[in-house]
């Protein structure tokens, strides 16, 4: 596509862009990674999902990477999942008023509550979305799939720089990672290597561009990943459940 | 060919159902903070009851109200591509200025006050979505616009319309009778109570079921008289002070599962 391409219904409001994963994986700590790599060139604004405190705003507005005005917290009746993703009225309401109370904003990062493999941002209130898992979670988490896994716009594997503690090979579990995504982007992320990190800003600010181009379209990961069958060769096929042209059904397990 | 529109019974049970993606899955009814603030669990099903007969019944003439004066604004009058003219537009935003400026007074608490105006929003997105073109949501999306963000001096107070108005809006425009629009406001409420006592005591979940039921029971010898507002002087002034204060301290505490 030629760089000169101009689109008429670019976008006038902030990049919305979710953060999600498992509790403990670093979520909050990688906001605070990306405020502080891009604060200098871009207004930001935070929106916290907490399911019992505000501690996860708290610790953004002590990390001292953002004016603490900018970082709200919702709650989430007990339900992060919902908060995201069923019902996702609060986060929106909650995006509007800080765009509109700190206008212009570049970017608001919409920070989930910790929850499990299956929660993902419905494109309905995120433009984007990283999913973030850790190496102390294990280097099989990434083989074991999942909507924000396989279909995440990012994937990150968090905390690289624990991995000689806890007997992970990054190099693997990325592999692992990018075979589950079909080739999606990973970054195998370490607050404390400026390599990775510079990797996950011109990733942001790539998505950024091409949204203000108006050429970013929001993808939703849904609720079941891309899997795949092994036939009784050994050989096997990828699909996916939103393809109307496949027919195949089969049992999975059931929503949740 | 033409379609019919869904019957009022149908619309008041889509409002009624928490499915429904308009924000309230966050609020606990007052529930939370009258248990952090000391409120025996065991009480629970007496404290449902007295809701239903006093802070629901405000909510609900309210609602009431506003579905009479949103009907009465005509089919095109207070929007924009009208030939109505100003003076309508005002007379209109007169009105709901008027309605507003009643439910405020007889709901003292501000943290209440903010946690309605914001459900108030959730539930505009779902009248401006699933009624785009009724006059009465017309008429509530534009003055909602122009009054968000006022100061706190405001009669309005920090702006926006609080979710009874919202839901009357949403009323004139499907039709449901007044004494529905009361029951389900009063449902409304209870159940957002006991679907959040789940996640904050341990009990059978089918307990709080029937003290849904006992309380609509408790509240329908007022329905008949609350459905009969017709002017903001008419909502009643059936407040709650112990639930109030629950919330104003409930605002400021950083351990919530719940909005309000």
């Amino acid at each position: 596509m030629p760089e000169t391409t101009t689109f008429p219904h670019a976008p006038a409001r902030a990049l919305r862009l979710g953060v999600a994963g498992p509790v403990g994986v670093g979520k909050s700590s990688l906001i605070a990674t990306v405020c502080r790599a891009l604060a200098d060139e871009l207004a930001i604004g935070v929106i916290t999902n907490d399911i019992y405190t505000d501690e996860d705003a708290r610790f953004l507005r002590s990390a001292g990477v953002l004016d603490p005005e900018r970082i709200r917290a919702v709650e989430t009746g007990a339900c992060p999942h919902t908060a995201i993703r069923d019902d996702v009225t609060a986060n929106l309401l909650a995006a509007e008023d800080l765009e509109r109370d700190f206008a212009p904003l570049d970017l608001v990062v919409i920070e989930s509550g910790g929850d499990n493999l299956t929660a993902t941002f419905s494109p309905a209130l995120v433009d984007a979305q990283i999913f973030v898992l850790d190496v102390a979670g294990g280097g099989d988490v990434a083989r074991k799939g999942g909507p924000g896994i396989g279909r995440a716009d990012l994937l990150v594997v968090n905390k690289t720089d624990l991995a000689p503690y806890v007997g992970v090979d990054v190099a693997r579990m990325v592999d692992d990672a990018s075979a589950a995504r079909d080739g999606r982007d990973v970054v195998a992320l370490s607050r404390t290597d400026p390599a990775s990190v510079a990797a996950l800003r011109a990733w942001l600010l790539g998505v950024l561009e091409r949204f203000r181009a108006g050429a970013h379209v929001a993808q939703d990961p849904g609720p079941m990943a891309p899997h795949f069958h092994a036939d009784e060769e050994g050989r096997g096929y990828l699909h996916s459940h939103d393809d109307p042209s496949d027919g195949h059904e089969h049992a999975h397990a059931p929503a949740r | 060919m033409t379609s019919l529109p869904p019957h009022p019974a149908t619309v008041a049970l889509l409002l009624a159902d928490a499915r429904l993606p308009g924000g309230g899955h966050a609020h606990s009814a007052s529930l939370e903070p009258a248990l952090r603030g000391g409120l025996p669990p065991g009480d629970v099903p007496a404290w449902m009851v007295g809701r239903a007969t006093t802070v629901s019944l405000v909510e609900a003439g309210t609602a009431v109200v506003a579905a009479r004066l949103l009907a009465d604004a005509g089919p095109v009058a207070g929007t924009h591509d009208d030939q109505a003219g100003d003076a309508s537009v005002a007379r209109v935003d007169a009105r709901v200025d008027a309605l507003v400026r009643a439910w405020a007074a007889r709901t003292p608490s501000p943290a209440l006050r903010d946690a309605s105006r914001l459900l108030g929003r959730g539930y505009l997105r779902v009248a401006r979505t699933l009624w785009p073109d009724s006059a009465a949501v017309r008429v509530v999306s534009r003055y909602d616009a122009a009054t968000r963000g006022q100061s706190t001096g405001h009669p309005q107070g920090t702006g926006g319309l609080p979710r009874p108005v919202v839901l009357g809006a949403i009323c004139a425009a499907a039709g449901v009778a007044p004494a529905d629009v009361v029951r389900l406001t009063v449902y409304d409420d209870a159940q957002t109570a006991a679907s959040a006592l789940l996640k904050l005591e341990p009990l059978d979940p089918l307990a709080p079921a029937r003290w849904v039921l006992d309380a609509c029971a408790a509240a329908e010898e007022h329905v008949l008289r609350v459905a009969a507002c017709a002017t903001p002087e008419d909502v009643p002034a059936s407040g709650a002070p112990l639930t109030e204060g629950w919330a104003e301290a409930h605002a400021v505490t950083t351990q919530r599962l719940f909005r309000a």
